[in-house]
């Protein structure tokens, strides 16, 4: 049995905060019920070949940043497999996180118990949405800012993102002070600014495929 | 849906009915520090019935999550049927839970 574990995300990019934690990963050639899920993303080694082959932009945040920590059989397992294919589901995974963010922002407004929750979803959806487009253009961006680093930035002011992050944090970790009327408040306020920009994206970059066809 | 909303959706149902209990504070996730978060600041026991199910339904919810990239499979199948039977139960404990508080 062969095992590689990998540090990855915001520790590899120096990206280091109060709120941060390291993100580790474990490749396994079989199951080791050692490993504990809750520390660890746990893969096997044949579905990161099909994350590599697929172009999964997974795939391409552990070739661009990550750092191999333990090998048990000094190969490095996700060096050696190379760059990934390049990555296709630009428009699907647009869709997706364009969706998701609809849902949530449709609970934010409509209930009112979750929304620390919702917010956090919404964060999710907008960082996943700029990480994919700029894989899609080729210039990776894995940050949880990526939204506010593209080219194209998101046209909200840090301070109101840091709201959304403080959610994903206390979702993700429970750690952090919880979100106060107020912010809920400027959340539901940047929100639309943001279903904006998403649409703006996704059509210049449809318009863009189509003038190359 | 794609399968990757439909877990966030579970994962909404599941907080929508804890959410609906009277806390000092929410619970904001499903993530093991979410939920010891919510248990410390509602001065819950972490053996109690409530706190077991939810437990449970992030279990399997975190299975489905690393199994993220996966096809749709029979086992997965099984799991989200999993998760709506601990949803209803979860709903169903939080009515005892609250009976129970209120005698």
């Amino acid at each position: 049995m062969s095992t590689h574990l990998y540090a990855f995300g915001s520790v590899c990019r120096g990206e280091i905060d109060k709120s941060s934690d390291i993100d580790l990963l474990a490749c396994l050639s079989e199951p080791n019920p050692g490993i504990e899920p809750c520390r660890f993303s746990i893969y096997s080694h044949e579905r990161i070949r099909d994350l590599w082959s697929e172009g999964n932009p997974f795939a391409w945040h552990l070739h661009l940043e990550s750092k191999l920590i333990y090998s048990s059989d000094g190969n490095d397992f996700i060096s050696n497999l190379g760059q990934p294919t390049i990555y296709s589901k630009l428009i699907d995974d647009c869709e997706k996180f364009r969706s998701l963010f609809s849902e949530s922002l449709g609970s934010l407004t409509t209930t009112s118990n979750s929304t620390t929750f919702d917010i956090s979803c919404m964060f999710l959806a907008t960082r996943n949405f700029a990480t994919c487009y700029s894989l899609g253009l080729g210039v990776p961006i894995f940050s949880r800012y990526s939204p506010l680093m593209l080219d194209s930035q998101l046209p909200i002011s840090k301070k109101e993102f840091d709201i959304y992050v403080r959610a994903r944090i206390l979702s993700t970790r429970g750690y952090g002070d919880p979100l106060s009327n107020n912010d809920v408040n400027s959340v539901k306020k940047s929100a639309y600014a943001i279903v904006e920009w998403m649409n703006e994206l996704a059509d210049t970059y449809l318009s863009s495929e189509l003038r190359h066809e | 849906m794609s399968e990757f909303n439909n877990r966030i959706s579970a994962q909404r149902d599941i907080l929508y009915v804890v959410n609906s209990g009277q806390w000092v504070e929410e619970l904001f996730g499903l993530s093991s520090g979410a939920i010891e978060r919510w248990v410390g600041a509602n001065k819950l026991g972490k053996s109690t019935d409530l706190v077991i199910l939810i437990n449970e339904a992030a279990g399997k919810l975190f299975f489905l999550s690393n199994k993220s990239q996966e096809q749709v499979t029979e086992e997965y199948k099984h799991l989200s049927a999993d998760v709506a039977a601990l949803t209803k139960k979860i709903s169903q404990e939080l009515e005892c839970f609250v009976r129970r508080q209120n005698l």
